[in-house]
């Protein structure tokens, strides 16, 4: 809906920022280089596109500002109202009038140029004709400088006019300067209306936002009127008639009892009969304010008359002190009951309520015997439905505590804690016990749970689940089970024997070494396997590495072979502690080790050697236009 | 939601920012400086655009200082002495005045006579036939070239039809062909919109006037209706010469200088 765009309309631009903006804009975004030598073709071509590269922007910016801003006629008849009050309907129709027209002439002249451009027959005569082209363009454009800046400035009012739904609830505050209107929209809502001893402090429609019984509701706030005629308003008082014309609120009419505002009652009445006939077909409420400094019983007689012939008519006189707040929480719900109940009774007279209640069916069960079954409210609910509609604080809220104390004030959200005994409600817990997470533990049925899981595993254990299952094996299966039994033993036993015996740095593992054909026969016949069949046996003959038999020593099974280089690199130390004298060389020695590498860890390269390049042609290096600047390296 | 001003109104309740007047100020005093840092350093287009505008604007500034020094000083004032007094050596030369507009209406008589009219104009560069006129050659292989376009404007009268296309010898395209002139009177400095009625003369070629090709130079006639101008005799002028000042096919538009 048109009401909710006024903030998103383009900024839009003096004249000569315009005319700038496109003109850089079509030197910068169109090709730059021709020369004479060129076909005529593509010299024509050339410079037909500048031409239309600037039509087209212009169009494209002038249209943009036409359908931002509002049409008077699409929007809701309160806007319109409202612009037309504040802006002039004719000035602003003329002003949008004015840039239809500027854009009609500039396409025209582009259309003119292009066909005259096709008879160009040499450089110079397609470049003054293009020349001329944007110098129209431009010119039609310096003549609506007062159009656009008008624009701009209406503009800047729009975005900045409060959104104002026409069709919800709306509690709309009307009186004289002065009485209090502003005062009770800031006590009802969150407005924050500027509230001054000075007439006409509010200046223009202010709205805030407010909810009962679950519902959101505008209330609206206007400018004071006085009393004349229509003809001799100004602007700043028929906006407030512009709303009460438009929109169909609640009526709150204030007056000020006290006549503090410098208005006899006498006056404030006549400005109400004045004004009636705009109350049409709408609730009314009197509001009879600042009854702190003077109430109506006090008034002299013919005063008071005044509000009981009021009261008499039907509309409701209520009191109200927007300085001691008393009466303004019950103009609210009279207020909205009577809207509510207005809105209702429309939309029952209305044509659509029809189609809703075709559909609509309440079922009411039958009685089927004289027992009385009324509906069951908890008392909870109904004493809370009484405090929603007193709206009086039930409890002490932090808030109200905060004000009391002042700086002493400690937010101690402990106090609220639901615990079996009250006293350890400022113990401290600790977070962490022994290594584990107390908040892991913390479950309000842990013992039960425990409890449970404890009967289940008595009763598995009872029904015999963790029993072995001795009598389903049969004689095979034992005999694994014992010979695998004997195997685990001794494989105990031989851990338990390395692990007594000394570690000589890295080991090669058992199955590296050679085995002696005497050692496995003993061990394989230690372990039961019948080792006396050599002819089926698979020995491997291991080549003899000297001539002659040499004796062998009798190796360890745990430690290494050594060759010749082995044993000279055992000696000498590795590469990244030779030379450093102490730890603190060594120290910075890998410290710089560390550093060189940093830069080519960084790129991602796989050492020193890598000299690949993943982009040999970067495109933002090498696309785009040679500007300004040095150009002697890319 | 921020309504109406928000902006004034926060400020009347809250002031400024501590700094903000400081800031303010000194952010003034450094617009000299940046000024002068971008006239120094700005370069290419935007360079030449900006020194433009500040030359411009330098102008001004110099006219409204002189005009303020005006002020100050006392300066001759040349209305005091009034028109037609003469001092006492010159009492007797009064008569020369008037025999010097009879001896110009003389002057002006045997020119028209002679067929010399003063233009505003007087000498433009004559156009060669290769410039007006551009061969356009025809026939199965394109070797006839008998076919001439017309390459500047023309004007056509208002029941112009077209020679049949086989037979015509001079082309005279559509978008080419110009109906106004926004013709500029010397005395009022003002310039109208005026449709053309016909071109007088081309001073390159007698066969240019015949075509109605305009170029600089060219006089032509125009539709003085809207001026209202009324005779010595009570006769409205509807038709008066004009000369063209701008060459017509670099400008798209026709600017010409009403002979009166």
């Amino acid at each position: 809906m048109a009401l909710y765009n006024f903030k998103k309309i383009m900024v839009v631009p003096t004249a000569k920022e315009f005319i700038d903006i496109t003109l850089s804009k079509t030197q910068r975004k169109t090709p730059t280089v021709i020369h004479k030598h060129y076909q005529i073709h593509r010299i024509r071509h050339f410079y037909m596109r500048k031409v239309k590269f600037t039509q087209q922007n212009y169009h494209d910016r002038l249209t943009q500002i036409l359908t931002d801003f509002p049409k008077l006629d699409d929007i809701h008849p309160f806007y319109a109202d409202l612009m037309n009050v504040l802006y002039d309907k004719d000035h602003y129709k003329l002003a949008l009038g004015q840039i239809n027209i500027a854009k009609n002439l500039i396409d025209n002249v582009a259309k003119d140029y292009v066909r005259l451009m096709k008879y160009g027959d040499s450089l110079y005569r397609c470049k003054q004709l293009k020349r001329a082209a944007l110098g129209r363009m431009c010119t039609i454009l310096k003549r609506q400088k007062s159009s656009l800046e008008y624009l701009e400035q209406v503009r800047q009012h729009l975005s900045r006019l409060p959104t104002i739904d026409p069709n919800t609830r709306t509690l709309l505050l009307c009186g004289y300067p002065n009485v209090g209107k502003s005062s009770f929209i800031n006590k009802v809502t969150r407005a924050d209306v500027d509230v001054q001893p000075y007439a006409f402090t509010t200046k223009s429609l202010f709205v805030g936002h407010m909810d009962y019984r679950y519902l959101r509701w505008q209330v609206v706030d206007t400018p004071g009127i006085l009393d004349h005629p229509l003809e001799d308003r100004n602007t700043i008082e028929m906006q407030a008639i512009t709303a009460l014309a438009h929109l169909r609120a609640a009526v709150l009419y204030v007056m000020d009892v006290s006549e503090q505002c410098g208005h006899t009652l006498q006056e404030q009445l006549e400005l109400f009969n004045n004004i009636r006939p705009l109350f049409a077909n709408k609730p009314l409420i009197i509001v009879a304010n600042k009854c702190d400094v003077k109430k109506i019983t006090e008034l002299s007689e013919e005063n008071q008359k005044i509000f009981a012939d009021l009261s008499v008519e039907g509309i409701p006189v209520i009191e109200t002190s927007t300085l001691t707040e008393e009466g303004v929480m019950q103009v609210k719900t009279e207020a909205c009951d009577r809207l509510l109940a207005h809105r209702v009774d429309t939309k029952m007279k209305g044509k659509k309520v029809h189609d809703v209640l075709n559909r609509l069916h309440l079922a009411m069960p039958t009685k089927r015997d004289e027992k009385e079954r009324p509906p069951f409210i908890p008392e909870g609910a109904l004493t809370r439905r009484k405090a929603m509609e007193v709206d009086a604080p039930k409890r002490k809220l932090e808030r109200d505590l905060e004000m009391e104390l002042g700086d002493d004030y400690i937010l101690d959200l402990q106090k609220y804690w639901d615990l079996m005994n009250d006293d350890e409600k400022q113990d401290k817990i600790p977070e962490v016990w022994e290594g584990h997470n107390i908040a892991d533990y913390i479950d309000p049925d842990i013992m039960k749970k425990l409890q449970e899981l404890e009967k289940e595993e008595e009763l598995k254990e009872r029904a015999g689940e963790y029993d072995s299952d001795d009598e389903s094996e049969d004689e095979e299966m034992q005999e694994i089970r014992v010979l695998a039994k004997q195997i685990r033993e001794k494989k105990q036993l031989m851990v338990v024997e390395s692990k007594e015996k000394d570690v000589h740095g890295p080991r090669m593992p058992r199955t590296a070494t050679k085995v002696e054909r005497k050692t496995l026969e003993k061990e394989m016949g230690n372990l039961g396997l019948d080792m006396n069949d050599k002819d089926g046996s698979h020995y491997a003959q291991q080549a003899r590495r000297s001539r002659s038999i040499a004796k062998k020593r009798k190796r360890e099974a745990s430690a290494p072979p050594t060759s010749k280089t082995r044993s000279q690199s055992a000696s000498r130390p590795p590469r990244d502690q030779s030379g450093l004298r102490d730890p603190k060389m060594a120290k910075k020695a890998k410290k710089i080790m560390k550093n060189s590498q940093k830069g080519m860890n960084r790129q991602g390269k796989k050492g020193e050697a890598d000299r690949h390049v993943f982009d040999l042609k970067p495109k933002h290096l090498l696309a785009g236009k040679r500007k300004s600047g040095t150009t002697d390296r890319r | 939601m921020p309504q109406n001003e928000h902006i004034e109104l926060h400020r009347k309740r809250h002031g400024y920012r501590l700094d903000h007047h400081e800031k303010k100020r000194k952010k003034e005093s450094r617009e000299a400086h940046e000024r002068s840092h971008k006239a120094r350093k700005l370069i290419g287009l935007k360079a030449k655009l900006y020194h433009k505008q500040r030359h411009a604007e330098k102008i001004q500034m110099k006219k409204t200082i002189k005009m303020h020094e005006q002020r100050k000083t006392k300066q001759k004032n040349d209305d005091k002495t009034p028109e037609g007094a003469v001092p006492a050596y010159l009492l007797d030369r009064e008569g020369q005045s008037r025999a010097k507009v009879l001896s110009n209406m003389i002057k002006q008589k045997r020119k028209e006579k002679a067929g010399k009219w003063e233009v505003p104009l007087p000498k433009v560069r004559a156009q060669g036939e290769t410039e007006v006129l551009k061969v356009i050659r025809t026939g199965k292989r394109q070797k006839k070239a008998w076919k001439r376009m017309v390459t500047k404007v023309c004007f056509v009268g208002d029941g112009f039809t077209r020679k049949p296309p086989k037979y015509e010898r001079f082309i005279r395209p559509m978008g080419l062909r110009f109906k106004k002139a926004h013709v500029t009177h010397p005395e009022l400095k003002a310039t109208f919109c005026l449709p053309i009625l016909g071109v007088k003369k081309n001073p390159s070629s007698p066969l240019y006037t015949t075509l109605g090709v305009i170029t600089k130079g060219t006089v032509i006639e125009v539709n003085v209706s809207e001026l209202g101008l009324v005779t010595q005799g009570g006769k409205v002028v509807w038709g008066k010469y004009a000369q063209v000042t701008n060459n017509p096919e670099n400008d798209g538009c026709i600017n010409a200088v009403l002979l009166v």
